[in-house]
């Protein structure tokens, strides 16, 4: 039984669809984070989710019931905007009871609820101050304060920490889970930022042009990702890509070639039956993280550019032969002078195959 | 260097030259207002006088102006309440809403403003005299009501533009309905537009003349049409004249300056984000 539905939604302005045919459905409870470049409709998606945006076509069902066309406020969802919106002319306790005002709730109840919102962020000091007295990180508290304490079914995020710091984005990411934790009501979260999504997620929806890549854990993208696109959204750094032209197809097993390989062919299993035949092109990915440097079976030859030391680990740019630039993150600080042949490994399970048309084999 | 300062020297002489231009019917009105019958009407004028204040006991004395004074001050009120009461709201439609013939109706409260207010004086006067509203408030109220529309619509609508949209969105989904939504956050947000255009409302209605010359007789006569009635046939009393007409500019000009700065920003909101 899902709790939040979508049924084939679209959304159109004039001739251009900025949602092509969404379907997909959240558990009760569940953290649901939709990503996506920008412009690939997934704030466009959450508005829709809110009301704020018409549908062009399919539905939308919350707790079993078709809200298409129902009022924002009578969906009971709460929604937290990217720029806060709180409300500059009234104080933090104002903008907190506005929602439970307009619902004409009691004003004992009123301060109960305020008070209670404002324990649980940590905001109960902030309560007579207007919205330009406070940090970024104190309207972003507030915002979501205005959002518990209407209690509704669907919490709404857009985008919510791109406005602050690093260092606070990271802060408030921990406390949105622990909030999740804490409540236990379904949350919507667009971003992106694939660390927030697969930090937060439950479930992530990868979109790219109004159409859905790939639904699943964060562990099942970044493992198994459908196609390219999605392979090359989750993990960063990003996932390495190597163009090959496959020279020996077997049924679960492909041989692949090019300059970039240690002694110029790879053979690899496959995740799935493919169609592939002798003489297509693929795409071999490896994600920077699975690469081992001085390997003793090397499958890459490359020539090492530069290495950036971040501390712990360090990232090291490599260029192949008839390839891309590519990326090695390894732990520690291994001496690499420039033009230095890497003899590069990766385990077998790690490596991911590509079709022509980009999806996964 | 030396062309910098003297540029300066020239800007500031330009200055005061438009100063000096446009404040010296003012200075003029003002200073006579204070001279007696002889001083007003010797040639050459004369610069330094014994001030009176004669002309306005007269003028006090005389019920005509007071009673002026209160019809300006009703027509000024009333135009200014209505104007803001329907234009705001109308303003907010024109801000937020797409609706079918919307610029239409934009360019059409803007054109408003390009027409002489001459050109229509005749028209006015026919639909007055025949609807039988020549000589009330009302008529007053309702012309004035057409040139101070669309001065409160342009600044209020720009004004809403500036509102983010997210605001009225997060009220939405709070439960407001779209009149509690112009209510709480667009009317308190947007107040100093609201209140620039309300202070441009009364100052055109309290300042017109044509109109109120056309379309009032004895009951409804509004102080700047007192002012100009004293000129008869017969004679001229300068000091009456122009004691009125001090009495009429002094409050608006005072009220301006108090609210220069918030006009400035009405008038320039919008320009930048």
């Amino acid at each position: 039984m899902s709790f939040l539905r979508l049924d084939n939604v679209v959304k159109r302005y004039g001739e251009h669809s900025a949602v092509q045919g969404v379907s997909f459905s959240a558990e009760k409870g569940e953290f649901v984070v939709f990503v996506g470049p920008s412009g690939c409709g997934k704030s466009t998606l959450l508005r829709m989710i809110a009301g704020l945006e018409e549908i062009s076509d399919g539905d939308v069902l919350i707790d079993e019931k078709i809200v298409t066309h129902v009022e924002p406020a009578r969906r009971e969802v709460a929604m937290v905007f990217q720029s806060y919106a709180l409300y500059p002319h009234m104080s933090v306790f104002e903008n907190l009871a506005f929602g439970l005002r307009m619902v004409k709730t009691k004003e004992d109840e009123i301060k109960r609820r305020v008070a209670e919102a404002a324990r649980i962020l940590q905001i109960e000091m902030l309560l007579e101050r207007k919205p330009r007295q406070l940090s970024g990180g104190q309207r972003q508290r507030v915002a979501i304060g205005r959002a518990i304490v209407r209690n509704p079914k669907l919490f709404l995020f857009d985008e919510p920490l791109s406005n602050l710091d690093a260092e606070l984005r990271t802060q408030m990411r921990v406390e949105i889970a622990k909030l999740h934790r804490a409540l236990g009501v379904t949350m919507v979260y667009v971003t992106h930022d694939q660390i927030e999504a697969m930090t937060l997620a439950d479930r992530i929806v990868v979109l790219r042009a109004g159409l859905v890549e790939q639904v699943g854990t964060p562990t099942e993208l970044y493992d198994n990702p459908a196609n390219i696109f999605v392979a090359g959204f989750i993990g960063s750094p990003k996932m390495n890509f190597i163009p090959a032209v496959v020279t020996g197809a077997a049924d679960r097993q492909l041989t692949v070639s090019c300059p970039a390989f240690a002694g110029g062919t790879l053979t690899v299993a496959t995740k799935r039956q493919h169609q592939v035949k002798p003489g297509d092109t693929v795409t071999v990915g490896m994600r920077p993280e699975h690469l081992e440097l001085q390997s003793a079976t090397p499958v890459l030859s490359l020539k090492a550019d530069f290495a950036e030391y971040l501390g712990g680990a360090s990232q090291i740019y490599a260029l192949p032969e008839g390839a891309p630039m590519m990326t090695i993150v390894v732990p520690g600080r291994p001496a690499i002078a420039r033009n230095d042949t890497l003899p590069i490994g990766i385990a077998p399970q790690h490596i991911y195959l590509f079709d022509s048309q980009g999806l996964g084999i | 260097m030396m062309s910098m300062t003297l540029r300066r020297i020239l800007h500031g002489l330009g200055l005061l030259i438009v100063l000096c231009f446009t404040l010296f019917p003012f200075y003029w009105m003002v200073s006579s207002s204070f001279k007696d019958q002889t001083d007003l009407l010797a040639s050459p004028p004369v610069w330094f006088f014994t001030p009176t204040l004669s002309n306005y006991t007269d003028i006090f004395a005389d019920e005509k102006v007071s009673g002026a004074i209160v019809n300006s001050l009703v027509v000024a009120t009333l135009t200014t309440a209505l104007s803001v009461i329907l234009g705001a709201p109308a303003a907010y439609a024109l801000a937020r809403f797409n609706f079918r013939g919307k610029s239409d109706l934009w360019f059409w409260f803007i054109s408003n403003r390009m027409i002489s207010p001459i050109v229509l004086a005749l028209p006015v006067y026919v639909l007055a005299l025949q609807l039988k509203l020549l000589d009330t408030h009302l008529v007053l109220i309702l012309i004035y009501l057409t040139f101070n529309l669309p001065i409160v619509v342009w600044i209020c609508t720009d004004q809403f533009r500036s509102i983010p949209i997210e605001l009225e969105q997060a009220a939405r989904l709070d439960g407001a309905d779209q009149f509690t939504i112009f209510r709480k956050i667009y009317v308190p947000l947007g107040l100093p537009g609201i209140a620039v255009s309300a202070i441009f409302s009364f100052i055109f209605s309290w300042n017109e003349l044509l109109y109120a010359l056309v379309l009032t007789r004895r009951n409804v006569q509004t102080a700047p049409v007192i002012a100009t009635s004293f000129m008869s046939g017969y004679e001229l009393p300068w000091g009456k004249i122009m004691a009125t007409g001090t009495v009429i500019v002094l409050p608006v000009t005072i009220f301006a300056l108090l609210v220069s700065k918030h006009m400035v920003r009405g008038l320039t909101m919008g320009a930048t984000k």
